[in-house]
Protein backbone atom coordinates (compact mmCIF):
# COMPACT_ATOMS: atom_id res chain seq x y z
CA UNK A 1 0.00 0.00 0.00
CA UNK A 2 1.04 3.21 -0.73
CA UNK A 3 1.56 6.97 0.82
CA UNK A 4 1.33 9.82 -1.44
CA UNK A 5 2.87 13.28 -0.68
CA UNK A 6 2.84 16.72 -2.95
CA UNK A 7 5.11 19.13 -1.49
CA UNK A 8 4.09 22.76 -2.89
CA UNK A 9 3.49 21.61 -5.43
CA UNK A 10 2.12 24.67 -8.81
CA UNK A 11 2.11 24.24 -12.35
CA UNK A 12 1.77 26.90 -14.45
CA UNK A 13 0.68 26.78 -18.60
CA UNK A 14 1.82 29.10 -21.40
CA UNK A 15 -1.30 29.91 -23.18
CA UNK A 16 -0.32 31.80 -26.12
CA UNK A 17 1.66 34.64 -24.41
CA UNK A 18 -0.26 34.22 -21.42
CA UNK A 19 1.22 32.23 -18.67
CA UNK A 20 -1.57 30.41 -16.66
CA UNK A 21 -1.59 29.38 -13.15
CA UNK A 22 -3.57 26.43 -13.02
CA UNK A 23 -1.75 25.00 -9.26
CA UNK A 24 -0.61 27.17 -6.51
CA UNK A 25 1.64 25.58 -3.52
CA UNK A 26 -0.71 22.67 -2.70
CA UNK A 27 0.59 20.17 0.14
CA UNK A 28 -1.25 17.01 0.35
CA UNK A 29 -0.81 13.75 2.48
CA UNK A 30 -2.53 10.82 1.61
CA UNK A 31 -1.81 7.99 4.47
CA UNK A 32 -1.95 4.20 3.17
CA UNK A 33 -5.34 2.97 2.64
CA UNK A 34 -6.85 6.30 3.05
CA UNK A 35 -9.93 7.17 0.58
CA UNK A 36 -9.88 11.48 0.05
CA UNK A 37 -11.34 13.34 -2.45
CA UNK A 38 -10.77 16.63 -3.95
CA UNK A 39 -13.89 18.55 -4.38
CA UNK A 40 -13.32 21.88 -6.21
CA UNK A 41 -15.37 24.07 -9.24
CA UNK A 42 -14.70 23.34 -12.50
CA UNK A 43 -11.56 24.41 -14.32
CA UNK A 44 -10.15 24.68 -10.53
CA UNK A 45 -6.72 22.20 -11.91
CA UNK A 46 -8.00 19.40 -9.76
CA UNK A 47 -7.75 17.13 -13.42
CA UNK A 48 -4.11 18.02 -13.47
CA UNK A 49 -3.36 17.75 -9.74
CA UNK A 50 -4.09 14.23 -11.28
CA UNK A 51 -2.14 14.02 -13.70
CA UNK A 52 0.49 15.03 -11.68
CA UNK A 53 0.00 12.39 -9.50
CA UNK A 54 0.36 9.89 -11.90
CA UNK A 55 3.42 11.58 -13.03
CA UNK A 56 2.34 11.49 -16.40
CA UNK A 57 2.37 15.35 -15.98
CA UNK A 58 5.39 17.30 -14.34
CA UNK A 59 4.72 20.05 -12.05
CA UNK A 60 5.98 23.14 -12.44
CA UNK A 61 7.65 23.63 -8.90
CA UNK A 62 7.38 21.25 -5.66
CA UNK A 63 7.94 17.40 -5.17
CA UNK A 64 5.33 14.67 -5.43
CA UNK A 65 6.09 11.25 -3.51
CA UNK A 66 4.00 8.38 -3.88
CA UNK A 67 5.40 5.32 -2.03
CA UNK A 68 8.77 7.13 -0.65
CA UNK A 69 9.46 7.49 -4.18
CA UNK A 70 9.89 11.15 -6.36
CA UNK A 71 7.66 10.81 -9.07
CA UNK A 72 9.89 11.97 -11.85
CA UNK A 73 8.10 9.43 -14.75
CA UNK A 74 4.65 7.80 -15.16
CA UNK A 75 4.41 5.89 -12.10
CA UNK A 76 3.40 2.31 -12.95
CA UNK A 77 1.75 0.70 -9.88
CA UNK A 78 -1.49 2.59 -10.15
CA UNK A 79 -4.73 1.80 -11.54
CA UNK A 80 -6.69 5.02 -12.86
CA UNK A 81 -9.72 6.01 -13.68
CA UNK A 82 -10.71 9.16 -16.39
CA UNK A 83 -13.93 11.00 -16.57
CA UNK A 84 -14.26 9.20 -19.89
CA UNK A 85 -14.33 5.71 -19.93
CA UNK A 86 -11.32 5.40 -22.29
CA UNK A 87 -12.34 1.88 -23.83
CA UNK A 88 -11.08 0.28 -26.65
CA UNK A 89 -13.55 0.15 -29.30
CA UNK A 90 -11.81 -3.31 -31.05
CA UNK A 91 -11.91 -5.11 -27.53
CA UNK A 92 -14.41 -6.76 -26.27
CA UNK A 93 -15.62 -6.17 -22.36
CA UNK A 94 -13.21 -8.57 -20.91
CA UNK A 95 -10.57 -7.40 -23.55
CA UNK A 96 -10.75 -4.26 -22.20
CA UNK A 97 -10.43 -5.26 -18.79
CA UNK A 98 -7.75 -7.42 -19.70
CA UNK A 99 -5.91 -4.88 -21.19
CA UNK A 100 -4.31 -3.78 -18.50
CA UNK A 101 -2.67 -7.66 -17.67
CA UNK A 102 -1.92 -7.94 -21.69
CA UNK A 103 -0.02 -4.63 -21.42
CA UNK A 104 1.66 -5.71 -17.95
CA UNK A 105 2.36 -9.16 -19.62
CA UNK A 106 0.43 -10.57 -16.20
CA UNK A 107 -0.27 -14.76 -16.17
CA UNK A 108 -3.55 -14.70 -18.46
CA UNK A 109 -5.15 -17.71 -16.24
CA UNK A 110 -5.56 -15.90 -12.77
CA UNK A 111 -6.12 -12.26 -14.98
CA UNK A 112 -8.61 -13.88 -16.53
CA UNK A 113 -10.33 -15.38 -13.65
CA UNK A 114 -10.13 -12.18 -11.82
CA UNK A 115 -11.69 -10.28 -14.51
CA UNK A 116 -14.61 -12.39 -14.57
CA UNK A 117 -15.10 -11.72 -10.65
CA UNK A 118 -14.96 -8.41 -10.93
CA UNK A 119 -16.98 -7.85 -13.76
CA UNK A 120 -19.86 -10.21 -12.04
CA UNK A 121 -19.08 -7.68 -9.14
CA UNK A 122 -20.09 -4.37 -10.47
CA UNK A 123 -23.38 -6.28 -12.68
CA UNK A 124 -21.90 -7.17 -15.71
CA UNK A 125 -21.83 -10.86 -16.07
CA UNK A 126 -23.63 -11.41 -19.41
CA UNK A 127 -22.12 -8.68 -20.57
CA UNK A 128 -18.07 -10.01 -20.76
CA UNK A 129 -18.24 -10.74 -24.79
CA UNK A 130 -20.20 -7.53 -25.53
CA UNK A 131 -18.75 -4.52 -27.16
CA UNK A 132 -18.50 -1.09 -25.29
CA UNK A 133 -20.92 0.67 -27.95
CA UNK A 134 -23.55 -1.84 -27.12
CA UNK A 135 -23.22 -0.76 -23.40
CA UNK A 136 -24.73 2.14 -21.70
CA UNK A 137 -22.53 5.24 -20.54
CA UNK A 138 -22.84 3.78 -16.45
CA UNK A 139 -22.16 0.16 -17.93
CA UNK A 140 -19.07 1.81 -19.69
CA UNK A 141 -17.66 3.32 -17.07
CA UNK A 142 -18.07 0.48 -14.33
CA UNK A 143 -16.02 -1.58 -16.89
CA UNK A 144 -13.63 1.00 -17.05
CA UNK A 145 -13.29 0.80 -13.02
CA UNK A 146 -12.66 -3.21 -13.34
CA UNK A 147 -9.98 -2.28 -15.88
CA UNK A 148 -8.37 -0.07 -12.76
CA UNK A 149 -8.36 -2.79 -10.17
CA UNK A 150 -7.51 -5.63 -12.38
CA UNK A 151 -3.91 -5.75 -11.15
CA UNK A 152 -4.17 -5.10 -7.96
CA UNK A 153 -1.74 -1.18 -7.68
CA UNK A 154 -1.47 0.09 -4.06
CA UNK A 155 -2.72 3.32 -5.51
CA UNK A 156 -5.97 4.50 -7.00
CA UNK A 157 -6.37 7.84 -8.94
CA UNK A 158 -9.83 8.68 -9.87
CA UNK A 159 -10.45 12.08 -11.99
CA UNK A 160 -14.65 12.37 -11.75
CA UNK A 161 -14.92 9.23 -12.70
CA UNK A 162 -19.01 9.59 -12.67
CA UNK A 163 -19.34 12.99 -13.76
CA UNK A 164 -20.80 11.94 -16.88
CA UNK A 165 -23.54 10.00 -16.03
CA UNK A 166 -26.97 10.65 -14.32
CA UNK A 167 -27.89 11.13 -10.84
CA UNK A 168 -29.51 7.36 -9.66
CA UNK A 169 -26.32 5.93 -11.92
CA UNK A 170 -23.97 8.20 -9.92
CA UNK A 171 -25.31 6.96 -6.62
CA UNK A 172 -24.87 3.41 -7.43
CA UNK A 173 -21.53 3.89 -9.14
CA UNK A 174 -20.77 5.25 -5.56
CA UNK A 175 -21.84 2.75 -3.86
CA UNK A 176 -20.43 0.18 -5.85
CA UNK A 177 -17.22 1.38 -5.63
CA UNK A 178 -17.41 1.75 -1.95
CA UNK A 179 -17.87 -1.77 -1.59
CA UNK A 180 -15.23 -2.61 -4.02
CA UNK A 181 -12.61 -0.81 -2.10
CA UNK A 182 -13.95 -2.31 1.16
CA UNK A 183 -12.44 -5.39 -0.17
CA UNK A 184 -8.96 -4.33 0.01
CA UNK A 185 -8.57 -0.64 1.17
CA UNK A 186 -6.27 0.32 -1.59
CA UNK A 187 -5.05 4.56 -1.01
CA UNK A 188 -7.57 6.61 -3.31
CA UNK A 189 -7.88 9.90 -4.40
CA UNK A 190 -10.87 11.20 -5.80
CA UNK A 191 -11.75 14.09 -7.84
CA UNK A 192 -15.05 15.03 -7.83
CA UNK A 193 -17.11 18.19 -8.30
CA UNK A 194 -19.85 16.92 -6.11
CA UNK A 195 -20.10 17.71 -2.44
CA UNK A 196 -22.47 14.58 -1.59
CA UNK A 197 -20.54 12.00 -3.79
CA UNK A 198 -17.19 13.53 -2.28
CA UNK A 199 -18.28 13.43 1.44
CA UNK A 200 -20.50 9.75 1.21
CA UNK A 201 -17.02 8.23 -0.03
CA UNK A 202 -14.14 10.02 1.81
CA UNK A 203 -11.96 9.19 4.90
CA UNK A 204 -10.80 13.15 4.01
CA UNK A 205 -12.36 15.66 1.61
CA UNK A 206 -10.10 18.28 0.29
CA UNK A 207 -11.41 21.47 -0.51
CA UNK A 208 -9.93 23.66 -3.91
CA UNK A 209 -10.28 26.92 -4.69
CA UNK A 210 -10.86 28.27 -8.28
CA UNK A 211 -8.02 29.10 -10.36
CA UNK A 212 -5.33 29.38 -8.95
CA UNK A 213 -5.84 25.88 -7.58
CA UNK A 214 -5.11 25.94 -3.64
CA UNK A 215 -6.32 23.68 -0.88
CA UNK A 216 -8.90 25.83 1.34
CA UNK A 217 -9.92 23.28 3.85
CA UNK A 218 -8.97 19.68 4.66
CA UNK A 219 -12.16 17.99 6.47
CA UNK A 220 -11.97 15.08 8.30
CA UNK A 221 -15.19 12.52 7.31
CA UNK A 222 -15.96 10.83 10.62
CA UNK A 223 -18.97 8.57 9.46
CA UNK A 224 -18.30 4.63 9.94
CA UNK A 225 -17.85 2.64 7.49
CA UNK A 226 -19.60 0.12 5.59
CA UNK A 227 -21.43 3.38 4.80
CA UNK A 228 -24.86 2.76 2.83
CA UNK A 229 -27.11 5.75 0.52
CA UNK A 230 -29.04 6.56 3.89
CA UNK A 231 -26.30 7.81 5.29
CA UNK A 232 -26.92 10.84 3.32
CA UNK A 233 -30.15 11.37 5.73
CA UNK A 234 -28.31 11.63 8.85
CA UNK A 235 -27.58 14.84 10.82
CA UNK A 236 -23.67 14.73 10.67
CA UNK A 237 -23.44 13.82 6.80
CA UNK A 238 -25.66 17.39 6.13
CA UNK A 239 -23.84 19.32 8.44
CA UNK A 240 -20.20 17.79 6.43
CA UNK A 241 -21.92 18.91 3.36
CA UNK A 242 -23.60 22.25 4.77
CA UNK A 243 -19.81 23.23 5.69
CA UNK A 244 -18.57 22.17 2.39
CA UNK A 245 -21.01 24.36 0.57
CA UNK A 246 -20.56 27.26 2.78
CA UNK A 247 -16.89 27.14 2.21
CA UNK A 248 -17.76 27.38 -1.97
CA UNK A 249 -19.64 30.16 -0.79
CA UNK A 250 -17.14 32.42 1.24
CA UNK A 251 -15.45 31.35 -2.14
CA UNK A 252 -17.92 32.60 -4.15
CA UNK A 253 -17.88 29.69 -5.98
CA UNK A 254 -21.96 29.41 -5.12
CA UNK A 255 -23.93 31.56 -3.79
CA UNK B 1 -35.02 -10.30 -51.38
CA UNK B 2 -35.24 -7.33 -49.14
CA UNK B 3 -36.72 -3.97 -50.49
CA UNK B 4 -33.33 -2.22 -50.54
CA UNK B 5 -32.19 -5.29 -52.82
CA UNK B 6 -35.16 -5.32 -55.30
CA UNK B 7 -34.74 -1.73 -56.62
CA UNK B 8 -31.67 -1.45 -57.22
CA UNK B 9 -31.78 -5.00 -59.41
CA UNK B 10 -35.08 -3.52 -61.05
CA UNK B 11 -33.71 -0.31 -62.18
CA UNK B 12 -30.20 -1.83 -63.61
CA UNK B 13 -33.07 -4.75 -65.38
CA UNK B 14 -35.23 -1.71 -66.90
CA UNK B 15 -31.91 0.07 -68.15
CA UNK B 16 -30.60 -3.23 -69.91
CA UNK B 17 -34.14 -3.61 -71.54
CA UNK B 18 -34.31 0.05 -72.75
CA UNK B 19 -30.82 -0.16 -74.34
CA UNK B 20 -31.47 -3.86 -75.69
CA UNK B 21 -34.49 -2.37 -77.19
CA UNK B 22 -33.13 0.59 -78.67
CA UNK B 23 -30.44 -1.71 -80.48
CA UNK B 24 -32.82 -3.80 -81.82
CA UNK B 25 -35.10 -1.12 -83.11
CA UNK B 26 -32.53 -0.02 -85.57
CA UNK B 27 -32.31 3.84 -82.98
CA UNK B 28 -27.89 3.00 -83.02
CA UNK B 29 -26.25 1.24 -85.52
CA UNK B 30 -24.99 -2.23 -84.17
CA UNK B 31 -21.48 -1.52 -84.59
CA UNK B 32 -21.40 1.90 -82.52
CA UNK B 33 -23.56 0.66 -79.63
CA UNK B 34 -24.05 -2.68 -79.74
CA UNK B 35 -27.29 -4.46 -77.85
CA UNK B 36 -26.13 -6.00 -74.11
CA UNK B 37 -27.21 -9.35 -75.59
CA UNK B 38 -25.20 -9.50 -78.56
CA UNK B 39 -22.05 -8.00 -75.57
CA UNK B 40 -23.04 -11.07 -73.42
CA UNK B 41 -22.72 -13.29 -76.27
CA UNK B 42 -19.35 -11.90 -77.37
CA UNK B 43 -17.63 -11.94 -73.89
CA UNK B 44 -18.69 -15.56 -74.14
CA UNK B 45 -17.48 -16.45 -77.36
CA UNK B 46 -13.68 -14.84 -76.52
CA UNK B 47 -14.02 -15.76 -73.03
CA UNK B 48 -10.71 -17.03 -72.97
CA UNK B 49 -8.94 -14.38 -74.91
CA UNK B 50 -10.36 -11.55 -72.11
CA UNK B 51 -9.57 -14.01 -69.42
CA UNK B 52 -5.73 -13.63 -70.35
CA UNK B 53 -5.55 -10.02 -70.98
CA UNK B 54 -7.29 -9.63 -68.04
CA UNK B 55 -5.02 -11.83 -65.80
CA UNK B 56 -2.05 -9.31 -66.93
CA UNK B 57 -4.54 -6.30 -65.83
CA UNK B 58 -5.56 -7.88 -62.56
CA UNK B 59 -1.46 -8.45 -61.92
CA UNK B 60 -0.68 -5.32 -62.64
CA UNK B 61 -3.68 -3.50 -60.51
CA UNK B 62 -2.94 -6.78 -57.20
CA UNK B 63 0.70 -5.62 -57.47
CA UNK B 64 0.60 -1.51 -57.73
CA UNK B 65 -2.54 -1.63 -55.26
CA UNK B 66 -0.11 -3.91 -52.86
CA UNK B 67 2.81 -1.80 -53.03
CA UNK B 68 0.66 1.33 -52.35
CA UNK B 69 -0.05 -0.33 -49.00
CA UNK B 70 3.17 -0.89 -48.07
CA UNK B 71 4.56 2.22 -48.90
CA UNK B 72 1.84 4.44 -48.21
CA UNK B 73 1.03 2.73 -44.97
CA UNK B 74 5.29 2.90 -43.81
CA UNK B 75 5.51 6.69 -45.13
CA UNK B 76 2.88 7.92 -43.38
CA UNK B 77 4.23 5.86 -40.31
CA UNK B 78 7.85 7.41 -40.70
CA UNK B 79 6.02 11.09 -41.40
CA UNK B 80 4.02 10.91 -38.17
CA UNK B 81 6.92 9.39 -35.99
CA UNK B 82 9.63 11.41 -37.17
CA UNK B 83 9.11 14.77 -37.29
CA UNK B 84 11.87 15.66 -39.76
CA UNK B 85 11.00 12.86 -42.19
CA UNK B 86 7.98 14.73 -42.59
CA UNK B 87 9.55 18.11 -43.48
CA UNK B 88 11.75 16.27 -45.80
CA UNK B 89 9.43 14.07 -47.26
CA UNK B 90 5.91 15.46 -47.70
CA UNK B 91 6.88 18.36 -50.59
CA UNK B 92 8.24 15.00 -52.67
CA UNK B 93 5.25 13.59 -52.08
CA UNK B 94 2.84 16.44 -52.90
CA UNK B 95 5.04 16.98 -56.19
CA UNK B 96 4.29 13.17 -56.83
CA UNK B 97 1.13 14.01 -57.15
CA UNK B 98 0.66 17.21 -58.72
CA UNK B 99 2.71 15.52 -62.25
CA UNK B 100 -0.02 13.96 -64.34
CA UNK B 101 0.91 10.04 -64.24
CA UNK B 102 -0.39 10.02 -67.88
CA UNK B 103 2.44 12.71 -68.43
CA UNK B 104 4.89 11.05 -67.43
CA UNK B 105 3.89 7.65 -68.73
CA UNK B 106 5.77 7.74 -71.86
CA UNK B 107 9.09 8.32 -69.80
CA UNK B 108 8.31 5.75 -67.23
CA UNK B 109 7.83 3.63 -70.16
CA UNK B 110 11.09 4.58 -71.31
CA UNK B 111 13.07 4.03 -68.67
CA UNK B 112 11.28 0.64 -67.39
CA UNK B 113 10.51 -1.22 -70.92
CA UNK B 114 7.81 -2.32 -72.32
CA UNK B 115 6.45 -5.18 -69.71
CA UNK B 116 4.60 -5.36 -66.60
CA UNK B 117 7.04 -2.75 -64.41
CA UNK B 118 5.82 0.58 -65.75
CA UNK B 119 2.20 -0.20 -65.44
CA UNK B 120 2.59 -0.93 -61.51
CA UNK B 121 4.62 1.86 -61.18
CA UNK B 122 2.10 3.88 -62.38
CA UNK B 123 -0.72 1.83 -60.56
CA UNK B 124 1.60 2.66 -57.32
CA UNK B 125 1.62 6.17 -57.68
CA UNK B 126 -1.90 6.61 -58.26
CA UNK B 127 -3.10 4.70 -55.31
CA UNK B 128 -0.16 5.51 -52.64
CA UNK B 129 -1.33 8.80 -52.23
CA UNK B 130 -4.99 8.54 -50.49
CA UNK B 131 -3.69 5.25 -48.70
CA UNK B 132 -0.97 7.65 -47.06
CA UNK B 133 -3.04 10.56 -46.91
CA UNK B 134 -5.45 8.27 -44.78
CA UNK B 135 -2.67 6.79 -42.84
CA UNK B 136 -1.17 10.07 -41.95
CA UNK B 137 -5.30 10.86 -39.90
CA UNK B 138 -5.48 7.75 -38.86
CA UNK B 139 -1.90 7.48 -37.01
CA UNK B 140 -2.54 11.33 -35.59
CA UNK B 141 -5.67 10.32 -33.94
CA UNK B 142 -4.81 9.05 -31.32
CA UNK B 143 -5.75 11.08 -27.86
CA UNK B 144 -4.56 11.92 -24.97
CA UNK B 145 -6.46 10.06 -22.14
CA UNK B 146 -6.07 6.64 -24.07
CA UNK B 147 -2.05 7.29 -24.08
CA UNK B 148 -2.02 8.52 -20.69
CA UNK B 149 -3.71 5.10 -19.64
CA UNK B 150 -1.65 2.98 -21.44
CA UNK B 151 2.03 5.02 -20.09
CA UNK B 152 0.27 3.99 -16.55
CA UNK B 153 0.46 0.51 -17.30
CA UNK B 154 4.26 0.99 -18.65
CA UNK B 155 3.36 0.43 -22.26
CA UNK B 156 6.41 0.07 -24.33
CA UNK B 157 6.55 1.97 -27.34
CA UNK B 158 5.96 -1.32 -29.72
CA UNK B 159 2.91 -2.10 -27.24
CA UNK B 160 1.30 1.56 -27.62
CA UNK B 161 1.74 1.56 -31.36
CA UNK B 162 0.38 -2.48 -31.67
CA UNK B 163 -2.78 -1.69 -29.45
CA UNK B 164 -3.68 1.55 -29.57
CA UNK B 165 -2.00 3.44 -32.59
CA UNK B 166 -2.81 0.80 -35.17
CA UNK B 167 -6.45 0.39 -34.19
CA UNK B 168 -7.10 4.02 -34.13
CA UNK B 169 -5.51 4.31 -37.72
CA UNK B 170 -7.10 1.13 -39.24
CA UNK B 171 -10.60 3.50 -40.44
CA UNK B 172 -8.76 6.08 -41.98
CA UNK B 173 -6.39 3.24 -43.66
CA UNK B 174 -9.17 1.11 -45.06
CA UNK B 175 -10.95 4.34 -46.08
CA UNK B 176 -7.82 5.08 -48.51
CA UNK B 177 -7.97 2.12 -49.70
CA UNK B 178 -10.92 1.95 -50.81
CA UNK B 179 -10.55 5.30 -53.09
CA UNK B 180 -6.69 3.65 -53.81
CA UNK B 181 -7.77 0.34 -55.08
CA UNK B 182 -10.33 2.35 -57.78
CA UNK B 183 -7.49 4.22 -58.33
CA UNK B 184 -5.11 1.75 -59.26
CA UNK B 185 -7.28 0.20 -61.97
CA UNK B 186 -7.48 3.09 -63.58
CA UNK B 187 -3.44 3.31 -63.58
CA UNK B 188 -3.02 0.09 -64.84
CA UNK B 189 -5.58 0.96 -67.79
CA UNK B 190 -3.58 4.03 -68.36
CA UNK B 191 -0.54 2.42 -68.22
CA UNK B 192 -1.42 -0.31 -70.51
CA UNK B 193 -2.88 2.97 -72.69
CA UNK B 194 0.37 4.20 -73.24
CA UNK B 195 2.20 0.73 -74.33
CA UNK B 196 1.50 -2.18 -74.10
CA UNK B 197 0.59 -5.59 -76.17
CA UNK B 198 -1.08 -7.57 -73.43
CA UNK B 199 -3.85 -6.59 -70.65
CA UNK B 200 -7.30 -5.23 -71.10
CA UNK B 201 -6.22 -1.61 -71.47
CA UNK B 202 -4.08 -2.52 -74.76
CA UNK B 203 -7.09 -4.53 -76.02
CA UNK B 204 -9.53 -1.71 -75.35
CA UNK B 205 -7.33 0.45 -77.80
CA UNK B 206 -7.06 -2.76 -80.47
CA UNK B 207 -10.44 -3.10 -80.67
CA UNK B 208 -11.05 0.68 -81.44
CA UNK B 209 -8.54 0.26 -83.79
CA UNK B 210 -10.18 -2.05 -86.07
CA UNK B 211 -13.75 -0.92 -84.83
CA UNK B 212 -14.39 -3.87 -83.19
CA UNK B 213 -17.09 -2.36 -80.83
CA UNK B 214 -18.59 -5.92 -79.85
CA UNK B 215 -15.07 -6.82 -78.71
CA UNK B 216 -14.25 -3.27 -76.90
CA UNK B 217 -17.60 -3.73 -74.89
CA UNK B 218 -16.44 -6.76 -74.11
CA UNK B 219 -13.19 -5.44 -72.84
CA UNK B 220 -15.07 -2.61 -71.18
CA UNK B 221 -17.33 -5.06 -68.95
CA UNK B 222 -14.17 -6.98 -67.79
CA UNK B 223 -12.86 -3.94 -66.81
CA UNK B 224 -15.54 -2.90 -64.60
CA UNK B 225 -15.61 -6.31 -63.58
CA UNK B 226 -12.29 -6.47 -62.42
CA UNK B 227 -12.99 -3.22 -60.50
CA UNK B 228 -15.44 -4.29 -58.81
CA UNK B 229 -14.02 -7.15 -57.57
CA UNK B 230 -10.68 -5.57 -56.29
CA UNK B 231 -13.03 -3.09 -54.60
CA UNK B 232 -15.31 -6.08 -52.96
CA UNK B 233 -12.24 -7.11 -51.72
CA UNK B 234 -11.15 -4.55 -50.09
CA UNK B 235 -14.38 -3.87 -48.90
CA UNK B 236 -14.01 -7.72 -47.39
CA UNK B 237 -11.11 -6.45 -45.66
CA UNK B 238 -12.25 -4.03 -44.31
CA UNK B 239 -15.23 -6.13 -42.50
CA UNK B 240 -12.80 -8.25 -40.96
CA UNK B 241 -10.46 -6.33 -39.76
CA UNK B 242 -12.65 -3.38 -38.15
CA UNK B 243 -16.34 -4.74 -37.81
CA UNK B 244 -16.10 -2.94 -34.32
CA UNK B 245 -15.54 0.73 -36.26
CA UNK B 246 -19.16 2.63 -36.31
CA UNK B 247 -18.93 2.81 -39.97
CA UNK B 248 -18.82 -1.22 -40.10
CA UNK B 249 -21.03 -2.22 -37.65
CA UNK B 250 -24.88 -2.86 -38.54
CA UNK B 251 -26.61 -2.22 -35.39
CA UNK B 252 -26.14 1.69 -34.93
CA UNK B 253 -29.02 4.39 -36.80
CA UNK B 254 -27.77 6.06 -39.49
CA UNK B 255 -27.57 10.18 -39.87
CA UNK B 256 -29.84 11.70 -41.89
CA UNK B 257 -30.53 14.57 -43.35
Amino acid sequence: MSALHLHEVSKTFALKERQVVALQDISIAVKEQEFVSIVGPSGCGKSTLLLLTAGLESPTAGRIVVDGRPVIAPITDVGIVFQRDVLFDWRTIVGNVMLQADIRRLPRGPALRKTHALLEKVGLAGFEQAYPWQLSGGMRQRVAICRALLHDASLLLMDEPFGALDALTRDQMALDLLRIWSDDRRTALFITHDIAEAVFLSDRVLVMSPRPGRIVADIRIDLPRPRELDIRDEPDFIEYQRKIRKLFESLRVIG
Amino acid sequence: MSRDRIAPALSFAIVLALWEWAARAGWVADYIVPAPSTIVVHIYSTFGLLLRHSYITALEVGLGFLLAVVGGIGIAMAMVYVKTVESVVYPWVVVSQVIPKVAIGPLLLMWLGFGLVPKVVIAFLVAFFPILVGAMIGFRSVEREPLFLLRSMGSSRWQTFWHLQVPTALPNIFAGMKVAITLAVVGAIVGEFIGANVGLGYLLLYANGIIDTKLLFAALVMISVLAMIAYWLVALAERLFIPWHVSVRQDTARPTL
